[in-house]
């Protein structure tokens, strides 16, 4: 079913591995995660892993301060990438947002 | 839902009569989240940051309306779950691709998440069960057992390759 495939495709591994985030200084919108009691531990990491191109051991590591510590700055990136990964993650229903880091 | 085989070309998935039932009632379900529910910022400062969240619920409630879509398609495919009759094995078998499998999973986490929101957000993992509550327990709870099953299949996937 080519149809479901196509949509899923564009924001998965193959183009996130390409701009992967980082957590340089400059420029500054920090991208994070919230706990909340419904999502999956393993949903999580996996999202992270789709989303951000990550390893499962650094994809477990945020998704542990998330659910350990309230929340997890995932990235942090200009403006346009940030709201890039905040839809990413809200499209797979957790919860996300960004903030400017001051 | 029973893994029967997971490679890098698709998934295959044994489902009974009656988990067949479940999965296509509980999918019937989607979309839960109500439109325009997150924020994209927990605070003011972003610049344009009305414009902002407004392109993001735009853009959530087009992918919504686009799984629909989608939605219905798998729903209604009769090569989708295809029915078996095996001795001792009656059921069907349920085939994705990788790109299939991570669409159902989020299909399926809105609808765990939407259900949850129904609720009131309870933090009690223990819930009240009542005519009023029932509905949107049973949801969360199906919706969960699938979503665990597939994981678990990307799980075993990935351990292989």
């Amino acid at each position: 079913m080519a149809e479901i495939a196509a949509p899923e495709v564009r924001p998965g591994t193959v183009e996130t591995v390409e701009d992967k985030p980082e957590l340089t200084r400059d420029p500054g919108y920090l991208v994070i995660c919230w706990n909340d009691p419904v999502n999956f531990m393993d949903y999580v990491t996996h999202v992270f892993q789709r989303v951000f191109g990550w390893p499962r051991v650094k994809a477990e590591f945020h998704m542990l301060q998330v659910h350990e510590q309230g929340k997890s700055i995932l990235a942090r990136e200009s403006l346009e990438k940030a709201e890039h990964y905040v839809h990413q993650l809200q499209k797979h229903s957790l919860h996300a947002t960004m903030e400017r880091d001051e | 839902m029973r893994l029967l085989r997971a490679s890098k070309g698709n998934y295959q998935f044994h489902l009974g009569e009656r988990e067949k039932h479940v999965f296509c009632e509980v999918l019937g379900l989607y979309p839960c989240i109500p439109p325009a529910h997150q924020p994209l910022s927990k605070n003011a400062k972003l610049p344009d940051g009305e414009v902002n969240q407004h392109l993001l619920d735009e853009a959530l409630a087009e992918q919504r309306a686009e799984n629909q879509k989608l939605l219905q398609t798998f729903l209604s495919d009769p090569l989708r779950l295809v029915a078996i009759k095996k001795q001792g094995d009656d059921g069907f078998r349920l085939t994705l691709s990788p790109a299939e499998l991570e669409w159902l999973l989020q299909i399926l986490n809105d609808i765990r998440v939407g259900s949850w929101l129904k609720l009131g957000s309870p933090e009690e993992p223990r819930l009240v069960l009542n005519a009023a509550t029932m509905p949107h327990v049973w949801a969360m709870e199906a919706s969960g057992h699938f979503q665990v099953q597939l994981l678990a299949a990307v799980e075993k996937r990935d351990a292989g390759s």
